[in-house]
């Protein structure tokens, strides 16, 4: 399927969930925030939120440190 | 000469770049000297931040931070010098912030934020400047601004990235709309490392923006997340949306 992934698309095998995109990608972050089309996720989500062929996907890690 | 010896600056010639700015007038400075402005946290970012607020003509700020200067800190934290080593970073900061800008009140609290304090610490706060490393008092900040506190400049370095987002009082769009509770996020730069400049540009940004939003002038980062990677050089602004099931300021229970 193809996704664009933080502005640039990108072809990936097919993907059934956010979370499926997020392991695929390999981020394992704590705080990870995901927009799919502009709209939020919620963490709780991931693993049920469908993905879709041409889909668009921010994916932001929280930066802790200070 | 002032009775210290040192040079009298007058008030407006340390404003005058800032008046020139063609947005900001002459009468808008009263905001500035009358702002209180909280530093929740004195590490990198709050060394960053709180000199260019000092600066402007912000008249007061409270700096707030339960630790004392490491020789660790020095390579970021550019208010502390060698001898500050083992002094509580308020103290230091305070001395050089008064140096820097001798009518600027300043209040101290070497305490750390709690979940119980943050009404007594940063009551009266104009604006609040996060310069916390540690994500469980981020959330304790978030859902402060989201009962009405004050708008908070949230900013995070660690590694070669950092980011920074405005939540203003109320929240909608809140820090935990995106992201949730962010207490088990990652934060110790003594595991990932930190590029000494990065706390400078993410504290900049920050006192950028508490500056803005005193004064009523551009367009304050709220409702968008500024993302910079010095690795790559990359910057970009992510749009964060209001969340409806938000668990801090969306959802049913909304204000």
């Amino acid at each position: 399927m193809e996704l664009k992934v933080n502005g640039s698309w990108r072809e990936t095998p097919e993907l059934p969930t956010v979370g499926a995109l997020l392991t695929h990608l390999g981020v394992t972050h704590q705080a990870v925030g995901v927009l799919q089309n502009g709209q939020v996720v919620a963490r709780e989500a991931f693993d049920r939120e469908p993905l879709h062929d041409r889909d668009e996907l921010e994916i932001v890690r929280f930066v802790g440190g200070g | 000469m002032s009775d210290s010896g040192f040079p009298v600056v007058r008030d407006v010639d340390r404003v005058r770049r800032l008046v020139a700015l063609p947005d900001v007038r002459p009468a808008m400075l009263d905001k500035l000297a009358g702002a209180t402005v909280a530093m929740v946290g004195m590490g990198g970012l709050g060394c960053a931040s709180a000199p260019y607020l000092a600066a402007a003509g912000v008249g007061r700020l409270v700096l707030i931070d339960p630790g004392r200067v490491a020789p660790t800190d020095l390579g970021r934290q550019i208010l502390y010098g060698a001898a500050d080593v083992g002094a509580l970073k308020v103290d230091a900061a305070a001395a050089r912030l008064r140096a820097q800008s001798p009518g600027l009140s300043i209040v101290r609290h070497a305490v750390a934020l709690g979940v119980d304090s943050a009404d007594t610490l940063l009551g009266g706060a104009t604006v609040v400047v996060d310069g916390l490393d540690d994500g469980r008092m981020r959330d304790v900040l978030n859902a402060w601004a989201v009962r009405g506190g004050a708008p908070v400049v949230f900013g995070g370095a660690l590694g070669y990235e950092g980011q920074v987002t405005v939540v203003p009082p109320g929240g909608r769009p809140c820090l935990a709309c995106l992201f949730g509770s962010v207490a088990d996020a990652p934060a110790e730069c003594s595991v990932a490392g930190v590029l000494g400049p990065l706390v400078g540009v993410v504290g900049s940004l920050q006192a950028g923006e508490a500056l803005k939003w005193i004064l009523g002038v551009g367009q304050a980062l709220t409702g968008r997340l500024w993302l910079v990677d010095l690795f790559t050089g990359a910057a970009r602004v992510v749009p964060v949306p209001v969340r409806a099931t938000c668990p801090v300021c969306g959802g049913a229970e909304a204000i």
